[in-house]
């Protein structure tokens, strides 16, 4: 990814760092991407970021006293695409939204541990959600433009709170479509509602909507099911470039995806991490029985 | 967890046992050759180039239900693996029954005087037999995926090769006399058949160590061997 800003940013010397309040944070005026607030001491974070390392430690989460994720600790390294498998009902859902601190705005939810991103541990307390959101960008099963947009304002919908020109808007809008592999599909239409494109160009525009803030890492959770298998495909094909520029993490029911677009793939089962290892390795040779007895659909 | 795939299992398990019943055409068409052999009777090993065909049709069928499943279930982990193997035990199997051809092709060549060489005849049968028991061992291998009982195998083959060098041992004593040197010349092609169908069913223990494992190694590595 571009992560110039970051390294940047990372160094600017925020004169007055307690006047920022966590919205101009969110909005991606000067200053680090995710910044402890007033509350924390008002410290600028300088993180000495490797590209979008994330690390769960010791993550657990509950729908109220069910709970769902039970003590997963998990990598995902940066540049890389790392695929969830598992059962519904594994808590594998569960866990990609602990990632980007979705999962506590259900009522009655929570979540325990950690969950680093590079060297900052996102549930710290005097951690910013709306940067974290921004960073941690996320896509969902079904495509959801908003739908009295055009598709440019879909995709800069995200920088309109940066306060960024229309000029600087088009432009990284722009360059997400082109990111999203849909800038040749629709530079005449941009005008036209995004609702008006086909559901897999729908999903790429929901893509590049996330791409435009410059996340560091992608959520996908079941970014393909409401797809038919071209569409899939071009949504494959993609993940495999957008991965030079951001973490991916992708939830799949499909198998066979998690084996064409993961490097590393992780099986849950019961809201634990049962295995995780090389993709070809855990579709050739798992070492755990569940793993085997998951992946060879002996149940499911 | 509720079981599933279980008529896709069923016909994986139904594939492997009909690869592996391939062992037992095999075996059959060795006995008769054996006694194609010992009597050189070659109306029978005329029988055993057209049956054949049988083996040939048992691996055309498996293969095509092989590559259906691969195409149409998205085999993974074991289910891969065995289906990678069975690929490999049916070359094997296809092959023993052609070199069980290439024995009974060769009998109406020995002639129809009595075998120029007793023992010789002796050391092929026993040859024979040998094999017979290793191919059963790796089919029993496989199906109880013993890889202990596969590594076994090497050691029951090498009991054929010595009897190979045997049979080499005696061609080069025949003498001078031209018909029974092109005799044993003869033997020592069918005895090296033999050896081959020996050397195959090795060939199926090292899948079992496949599936078993996940990792592939030649049991015996003949272009750098340990003696």
């Amino acid at each position: 990814m571009d992560s110039s800003h970051l390294n940047e940013t990372a160094t600017v010397t925020d004169p007055n760092p307690e006047s920022r309040t966590s919205s101009e944070a969110a909005a991606g005026r000067p200053g680090p991407t995710i910044s402890f607030g007033a509350e924390g001491g008002a410290k600028s974070l300088k993180p000495a970021r490797e590209d979008g390392n994330v690390k769960l430690e010791e993550l657990h989460a509950y729908y109220g006293s069910n709970h769902a994720v039970r003590g997963v600790s998990l990598g995902f390294p940066a540049g890389k695409v790392t695929a969830i498998i598992g059962p519904s009902g594994c808590g594998k859902s569960t866990m990609v939204r602990c990632i980007n601190r979705m999962h506590e705005e259900i009522p009655g939810a929570r979540a325990e541990g950690k969950v680093m991103l590079d060297e900052i541990d996102l549930y710290d307390p005097r951690i910013d959600i709306v940067a974290v959101r921004r960073s941690v960008g996320m896509v969902f099963q079904k495509p959801n433009p908003f739908p009295t947009m055009s598709v440019i304002d879909n995709v800069t919908a995200g920088l309109r709170l940066t306060g960024a020109s229309r000029g600087e808007m088009d432009d990284r809008g722009r360059e997400a479509l082109v990111g999203a592999g849909l800038w040749d599909e629709v530079k005449d239409r941009l005008k036209g509602p995004g609702t008006g494109l086909s559901g897999g160009q729908q999903q790429r525009l929901c893509i590049a909507r996330a791409l435009a803030v410059n996340p560091e890492v992608m959520l996908m959770d079941e970014p393909c099911s409401a797809l038919d298998p071209v569409a899939t495909l071009k949504i494959e094909e993609l993940i495999g470039e957008l991965k030079q520029r951001v973490t991916i993490v992708i939830v799949t029911h499909n198998m066979q995806q998690a084996a064409r677009v993961a490097d590393t793939t992780a099986f849950m089962l019961g809201g634990e991490l049962v295995e995780v290892g090389a993709t070809d390795k855990l579709f050739t040779n798992p070492d755990d029985d569940r793993t085997e007895q998951y992946v060879t659909g002996k149940f499911g | 967890m509720a079981e599933t795939r279980s008529q896709y299992q069923e016909e994986l398990e139904r594939l492997e046992a009909s690869a592996l019943g391939g062992v037992d055409m095999v075996n059959a068409a060795l006995d008769r050759t054996l006694e194609a052999v010992e009597h050189q009777d070659v109306e029978l090993a005329q029988l055993v180039v057209m049956d054949d065909d049988r083996i040939d049709g048992r691996y055309l069928e498996v293969h095509q239900s092989l590559i259906t499943l691969l195409a149409t279930q998205s085999p993974v982990a074991t289910d891969l693996r065995l289906i990678s193997a069975l690929l490999h035990v049916l070359k094997n199997v296809e092959r023993m029954g052609d070199q069980c051809v290439n024995i009974c092709k060769m009998i109406p060549l020995s002639g129809n005087e009595p075998p120029a060489d007793g023992r010789m005849v002796e050391l092929i049968l026993s040859m024979g037999k040998q094999v017979r028991t290793i191919d059963n061992q790796a089919k029993r291998a496989f199906e109880d995926r013993n890889v202990e009982m596969a590594k076994d195998l090497v050691r029951q083959d090498d009991v054929v090769d010595k009897l190979n060098r045997e049979c080499f041992r005696l061609a080069l004593e025949i003498g001078d006399d031209a018909d029974k040197r092109e005799w044993a010349m003869t033997m020592l092609l069918a005895a090296r058949a033999i050896e081959r169908i020996g050397d195959n069913a090795v060939d199926i223990g090292e899948q079992v160590a496949f599936v078993v494992t996940g990792l592939f190694r030649e049991f015996e590595d003949a272009s750098h061997p340990t003696v």
